[in-house]
């Protein structure tokens, strides 16, 4: 389980102001559920994320992973970062096998996973190429497998399929549907599209704009496993998305207002 | 703590120097051999050196024709790169002969450059200007390179002439790029400067430092080293204050210093 | 890519042959004594009749040898300081205000003291050659660690590895483009120190042979070591071109 207490972050900026990023974050998050996080540019979803994954110490609160507080990042949380984050030195094979290497698992051994990956993400025939040599969709999908061979009980991806083209982007959604299916992890899974959020989740979190607070938290009942063929004509799926959609409004004109 | 290094930031330049000579003073002392004085000694012959007429003149008379080189490179080098930078044509009929001439000691062309005008003022000048020359043209090419096409475009819109927007827009747009190459090149003259009296051994610091090795005056020696390296650092400062003067607009202040000659 | 470049070099081998074209003619027309300025064609001559000669081998090799030294010395120094320093604060505190002085201190001047306390032989050299190039690598690698992208790092330690071990899998290589461009103006040094130390006091190498030719006025010897030095860096630069193309294979632009 992650439990986020009381999680707040001010930043230091330029000319010694403070900018408050995260003001008094709480939440659970239950082992194996597949949780989104919407709201604003700039609200803090990625600092939010940056914490739990351990590469940033909260400014006030504790967060925790099982219970224990963290400290540091850890092979139990993955990360997939907004921008990719390649090894530019290394070819999609080596930036891949970076992982499983690291976790001392044999050359041979890990090769075979990682190849299988590889080809799950639609990348086959590209192992020997270099991020400067694939397009911005490309790397994103390297990105994802890179996370995904090291087996991370936690997947933390920030906005992972924003670079995308719509079709490769339903792919990669049903892809991770059936990972996640699969394999039970727990995702963290920031994202602007309220859409993929709700056709994903177990549950939506609704951010306010900068401070970020939690505005809601939507549980998602849809049945699964999820066709998006069906959903999409499911009067429920529509339901949720228009209402999230009303609340993401909502939080621009509360702001406005003020 | 934060007081302590707001204190400390702007002294540590300062703290290094003591430093450096302190280590200095220890390891002359541990050593004791009769060539290498200590830090101490070494400073109190710094007075003796600049209150001798004839050194003093000497080393005057040098920092004079690194100026003049300095000036004629900055004149000729600054227009050469930025049109080579402007113009695919003449970087490619220039850029291997600067490669040639890149790799070679302009020190060293002071043997034959001596032959030819003799051991003046002439020769020494020359030797500098060729020091100091390629990395500022180096600079001013990279600088020229990088203006935004765009920026060009609009110039043109607007009516300049070819000339006009060279001056007017490249100039201006190169300049932190052009002035870095200037600081480097500063830091080069004196070092040419240093080497050619080295090699020509007939006045000027690098004449006095040698000098005074044969004469066995060690003293002399590392008073004069310490004096040609607060001149470095003095000139490097200098420099940078008038620099960051120059282009308070942009950021890029960060020069490798190519300290070869 | 080749094909484009080749009516380039051309254009760029005119000026060099315009060059020795006017040396030629000079020496033609008699304005210059040849005592002052022997023709190209005789000092071509000489420069590959020495090529031959054992003796101009062993010159150059012990050119090279101090110039590789030193170059070795400070590469080994200058990334190992710069890397520390850009991940270390406290090394930084202590490593930015040396090199503030450092930096801009003409390294020649040293040279005297180096030859008092280590001798007149290859030591001394070696050294000038090592403090000459280690500062543009120092700093080369000290901006390029210190512009590694965060996210980089990051996706490292949250693969397991180790804090330790950051600093060699991910700082050293995302910092090598930088690291490469510092060595190339070092080796640009080095050859020029390396030649400029052997001037000053040797018993032998390329500056040396310069030195003898210009005491006996034998002019025509007297370029042949400043063509050697010149194709000598011409080589050298055109090796770690290589090098990095090779090493950089992954990077955007070299
Ligand atoms: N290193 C930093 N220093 C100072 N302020 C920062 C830093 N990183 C983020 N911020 C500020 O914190 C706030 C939250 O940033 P964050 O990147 O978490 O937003 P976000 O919700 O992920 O936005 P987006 O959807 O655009 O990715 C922003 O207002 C930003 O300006
Ligand atoms: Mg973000």
């Amino acid at each position: 389980m992650i439990a986020v207490e009381n999680v707040s972050h001010r930043f230091e900026t330029s000319g010694r102001q403070s900018h408050l990023a995260l003001d008094d974050i709480t939440l659970e998050i239950t082992d194996g559920a597949f949780v989104s996080i919407l709201g604003p540019s700039g609200c803090g979803k990625s600092t939010l994320l940056y914490i739990i994954g351990g590469f940033v110490k909260p400014t006030g609160g504790v967060a925790r992973v099982q219970g224990r507080a963290i400290t540091g990042p850890g092979p139990d949380r993955g990360p997939v970062f907004q921008e990719f984050a390649l090894f530019p030195w290394k070819t999609v094979l080596g930036n891949v096998m970076y992982g499983p290497r690291q976790q001392r698992i044999p050359r041979a051994e890990a090769e075979v996973q990682v190849r299988r990956l590889i080809d799950m993400v639609g990348l086959k025939g590209y192992e020997n190429f270099y991020p400067k040599e694939l397009s911005g969709g490309m790397k994103q999908r390297v990105a994802i497998a890179r996370t995904l061979a090291y087996n991370p009980s936690v997947l933390l991806m920030d906005e992972p399929f924003g670079a995308l083209d719509a079709h490769t982007r339903t792919r990669l959604q049903n892809d991770l549907l059936n990972i996640w299916e699969r394999d039970r992890k727990t995702v963290l899974f920031v994202t602007h599209a309220v859409d993929e959020a709700v056709f994903l989740s177990d549950k939506v979190i609704v951010m306010t704009r900068s401070p970020g607070r939690i505005k809601t938290i939507i549980d998602i009942d849809l049945p699964r496993p999820r066709k998006r063929a069906e959903l999409l004509l499911d009067a429920r799926y529509q339901n949720y998305v228009v209402a999230i959609e009303r609340l993401i409004d909502d939080t621009g004109i509360d702001e406005a207002a003020r | 703590m934060m007081w302590l290094s707001r204190l400390l930031t702007p002294l540590a330049p300062l703290l290094a120097c003591i430093g450096l000579l302190c280590v200095w003073q220890a390891a002359s002392l541990a050593l004791d051999t009769g060539s290498f004085p200590t830090a101490l000694e070494a400073l109190r012959a710094i007075p003796d050196i600049l209150g001798d007429r004839g050194s003093l003149i000497n080393i005057l008379a040098s920092l004079r024709r690194m100026a003049i080189g300095l000036a004629l490179a900055v004149l000729i080098a600054i227009p050469l790169g930025l049109l080579m930078g402007r113009s695919r044509n003449v970087a490619a009929f220039f850029n291997p002969l600067l490669m040639v001439i890149y790799p070679v000691p302009k020190a060293a062309l002071m043997p034959v450059i001596m032959l030819w005008l003799g051991v003046g003022d002439v020769s020494k000048t020359l030797v500098i200007f060729l020091g100091v020359s390629l990395p500022i043209i180096y600079h001013s090419f990279q600088g020229a390179r990088a203006v935004e096409e765009k920026m060009l475009w609009s110039g043109a819109a607007m009516g300049m002439s070819a000339s006009r927007r060279m001056l007017r827009i490249v100039l201006p747009a190169a300049l932190p790029e052009i002035l870095t190459g200037c600081r480097t090149g500063l830091v080069l003259a004196l070092i040419t400067m240093i080497t050619s009296e080295m090699i020509a051994r007939q006045s000027g610091a690098g004449n006095i430092l040698f000098n005074a090795m044969d004469m066995a005056q060690y003293d002399t020696v590392f008073a004069m080293i310490l004096i040609v390296g607060a001149m470095g650092i003095i000139l490097d400062a200098a420099f940078e204050r008038l620099r960051a003067m120059l282009v308070r607009w942009s950021d890029a202040g960060r020069a490798i210093p190519l300290s070869y000659s | 890519m080749a094909r484009r470049h080749f009516p380039d070099m051309l254009l760029g081998l005119a000026p060099i042959l315009m060059l020795i074209a006017l040396w030629q003619v000079i020496v033609w027309s008699g304005t210059a004594p040849v005592a002052l300025l022997p023709s190209p064609f005789s000092v071509f001559a000489r420069f590959s009749a020495q090529l031959l000669r054992p003796e101009f081998h062993h010159e150059i090799a012990a050119t090279l040898m101090r110039l590789f030294a030193g170059f070795a010395i400070a590469v080994v120094l200058g990334v190992s300081i710069g890397l520390a320093a850009a991940v270390k604060p406290v090394v930084d505190a202590v490593v930015k205000p040396l090199v503030r002085i450092l930096a801009p201190v003409p390294k020649v001047a040293l040279y005297p003291a180096l030859l008092l306390t280590l001798g007149f032989d290859h030591a001394s050299k070696i050294s000038l050659v090592a403090a000459d190039a280690l500062f543009p690598i120092l700093l080369a690698t000290y901006y390029g660690a210190s512009m590694v992208e965060q996210k980089l790092i990051w996706s490292a330690m949250a693969a397991g590895t180790p804090r330790a071990q950051i600093i060699w899998k991910i700082v050293l290589p995302a910092s090598l483009p930088s690291i490469l461009t510092g060595c190339r103006i070092g080796l640009v040094i080095s050859s020029i120190v390396v030649f400029l130390a052997e001037m000053i006091t040797s018993t032998d190498g390329l500056g040396h042979m310069l030195v003898q030719a210009a005491r006996t006025f034998q002019t025509v010897d007297m370029f042949v070591p400043l063509i050697t030095i010149s194709l000598l860096g011409l080589i050298l630069n055109a090796a770690l071109h290589l090098l990095r193309r090779y090493l950089l294979k992954g990077f955007a632009e070299i």
